[in-house]
């Protein structure tokens, strides 16, 4: 990853984690569905392309990736400048970084108890 | 992992490991405390019990309801001399507290039969009141009561009664939070499927985690009713005992404080398939984020866009009269769980203070999670703190203010740091847009409070100013600031009224026809 990359990646990812609440749900289980879904619809929405809202459940992840894409096209303009394939890879590295900083790298010894 | 070791507590090496300083580059997988482990032997905790995060802090909030402590007298000490959960019917649930008054003979001798006799004076002396909680506590869990079993047989024998039995002693956890978690669960498996309500509407949520402190919830749901949005139940604060039994109808549960009632949240959608949405009721841009995304669930952004629009444009220039005048001050924000990652960046942004300490007294690491993420470099981060810690983080930090509770916020003045109720307020509500200018105003006079200034000055050496005239807060505040914020004819402080919950008492909503089911219409 370039600098160019990370320093986006991170100004992303800061938003996420001053400004949201989805992506810290009490379970490793809940926090991987969380983070896929919602940021595969962030994606789907940035690049003009259909998001399903077939069940209750996605919609409920579409409020939230509207409101993420929304703030992120407000704030970061060079969004606009980037095409579908440069956007997609963008959010699988967004999408990577908030695996490892909410599951896979996360310090919080409860992600894993079997119950709520 | 940048651990904080205090002073005081080196006798306590343990300690070390429950605070953290947020450095520069530090991220989660590098900077997070323990936390929601015993407390150390040794340290003076400031926590509650198990009992008390069940009954005072989730249970005692539904108001049509007789919440009974099977247990000493003592156990029922917090009602309305501590907490300020309001409810519309006249506050019964704070103005009446019940116990079995359990006596050395009950441990002996069992208590069962003194929990029966209580249970029905209780129903006689409130007779149009026909729910119960009841609570167990650490005597009478010890003792081994069934009071499920006596329950059980009350409603036998009296059909029109209903009661729920929390077995949540005292000592059945860490701290309160494990008390939240056992009635969140005993609630979803005992009585949530018992109910059918009445539908009113076609959007229907579950408003979960919210206690009504000095009015938020009766601020959120008017928002919530000014969308077409019927708020079905709260859990819990002035809530209703039936409407909780019928949470599985609801079509989506907006979750406000995740620490206390994400458990039946999560449980909510595994057995019933009811999404979960975590909220922000504080602070004006993440309350309407937070209305767009119910409303964006439902399709009906544009009413919340409404809302949105007329509430901002009234009070955004109260809020910004305050933000300039405390812009620069440092608040230590040391709350229970929750206000912690609440309010740590958006009292920031959107009031200029800067934090410059967080803790957390029952909260989990995942609330540590929240909080560090959302505030600012260098801030001290601390679980379950002890109150030489916190004397000493205040001796160090130098803070213009902390937001805490009664027993901390009470140090606190002592050492002339002045504190505002993080728990139950001072001037609430703080929800919703006026809300949050009320806290904001009950911060500045705080802060610039002619009174507490006086009281920096001490007697026995420092030298006190005779030749100084009266002060007012205004005075004070506004010293410093630049003559065109002084004077700005846009920005204005608070203008609402002493109340402002009458006005929404008497309110009336509409709303669009509930969709009728298939099997209905054919």
């Amino acid at each position: 990853m370039n600098n160019l990359m990370e320093n986006r990646i991170e100004q992303m990812v800061d938003y996420i984690m001053k400004k949201c609440l989805w992506q810290f749900q009490s379970r490793a289980w809940d926090r991987e569905r969380q983070n896929e879904e919602i940021l595969k619809k962030t994606m789907q929405l940035l690049c003009d392309e259909p998001v399903d809202l077939a069940t209750p459940a996605d919609r409920c992840f579409w409020a939230d990736a509207v409101c993420l894409a929304d703030a992120y096209r407000e704030r970061f303009q060079w969004l606009t400048g980037m095409d579908k394939t440069e956007i997609k890879d963008l959010m699988q590295v967004l999408k990577e970084r908030m695996d490892y900083l909410t599951i896979k790298g996360s310090l919080n010894e409860e992600l894993m108890i079997a119950l709520y | 992992m940048p651990h904080h070791e205090f002073e005081c507590s080196k006798c306590l090496p343990e300690r070390k490991k429950h605070a953290v300083i947020k450095g520069p580059g530090e991220d989660l997988s590098s900077c997070l405390p323990l936390g929601y482990l015993n407390t150390i032997p040794g340290s003076i905790s400031e926590r509650g019990c198990a009992y008390c995060g069940a009954k005072h802090v989730i249970g005692t909030p539904m108001k049509d309801v007789i919440h009974l402590s099977h247990g000493p007298v003592g156990c029922t000490y917090d009602t309305w001399q501590t907490k300020r959960y309001i409810s519309d019917n006249d506050n019964f649930q704070l103005k009446y507290t019940y116990a079995t008054d359990i006596k050395e003979k009950h441990i002996v001798f069992g208590a069962e039969k003194a929990l029966r006799q209580s249970i029905l004076e209780a129903f006689d002396a409130f007779p149009d009141i026909k729910r119960m909680t009841i609570y167990q506590t650490c005597t009478t869990a010890l003792i081994g009561d069934d009071a499920n079993a006596v329950a059980k047989q009350v409603m036998k024998e009296q059909p029109d009664v209903d009661i729920f039995v929390c077995n949540s002693p005292g000592f059945g956890g860490p701290s309160q939070s494990g008390g939240h978690h056992k009635i969140n669960i005993a609630w979803i498996n005992q009585k949530v499927g018992t109910f059918e309500p009445e539908i009113k509407s076609k959007y229907v949520i579950n408003y979960v985690g919210e206690y009504n402190i000095q009015g938020d919830q009766e601020v959120m749901v008017d928002y919530f009713n000014r969308m077409g949005i019927q708020v079905l139940s709260t859990f819990t604060g002035n809530g209703s005992y039936d409407d909780l039994r019928a949470m599985h109808k609801a079509h989506l549960n907006v979750l406000e404080c995740a620490r206390s009632a994400e458990y039946i949240c999560n449980e909510l959608r595994v057995r019933y398939g009811t999404p979960r949405l975590d909220i922000d009721g504080f602070g004006f841009e993440p309350l309407s984020s937070s209305l767009r995304k119910v409303g964006l669930f439902f399709g009906i952004e544009d009413k919340a866009k409404a809302i949105i629009e007329e509430e901002t444009a009234r009070w955004k220039p109260e809020l910004d009269w305050y933000k300039e005048r405390l812009k620069g001050k440092k608040v230590c924000l040391w709350p229970g769980g929750s206000k912690l990652w609440h309010w740590a960046h958006v009292i920031h942004e959107e009031m200029g203070l800067d934090v410059v300490s967080v803790y957390t007294k029952f909260g989990h690491q995942g609330d540590m999670e929240k909080g560090i993420a959302r505030c600012e470099e260098n801030a001290l981060a601390i679980d379950d703190p002890n109150e030489l810690e916190a004397l000493e983080a205040m001796e160090t930090l130098k803070p213009d203010i902390i937001f805490t509770g009664k027993r901390p916020g009470e140090v606190a003045k002592k050492i002339r740091v002045p504190y505002l109720n993080a728990h139950a307020y001072h001037n609430g509500p703080w929800k919703g847009y006026e809300g949050w200018v009320r806290f904001a105003r009950d911060i500045y006079n705080a802060i610039f409070s002619p009174i507490h200034q006086l009281a920096k000055l001490d007697i026995s050496k420092d030298e006190i100013p005779d030749g100084k005239g009266f002060v007012t807060s205004r005075m004070l505040s506004d010293e410093a600031l630049d003559e065109n914020v002084k004077h700005s004819t846009t920005m204005r402080p608070y203008t609402g009224k002493y109340d402002c919950l009458a006005d929404l008492r008497g309110k009336t909503y509409t709303f669009p026809e509930p969709e009728v089911p298939l099997a209905d219409a054919a």
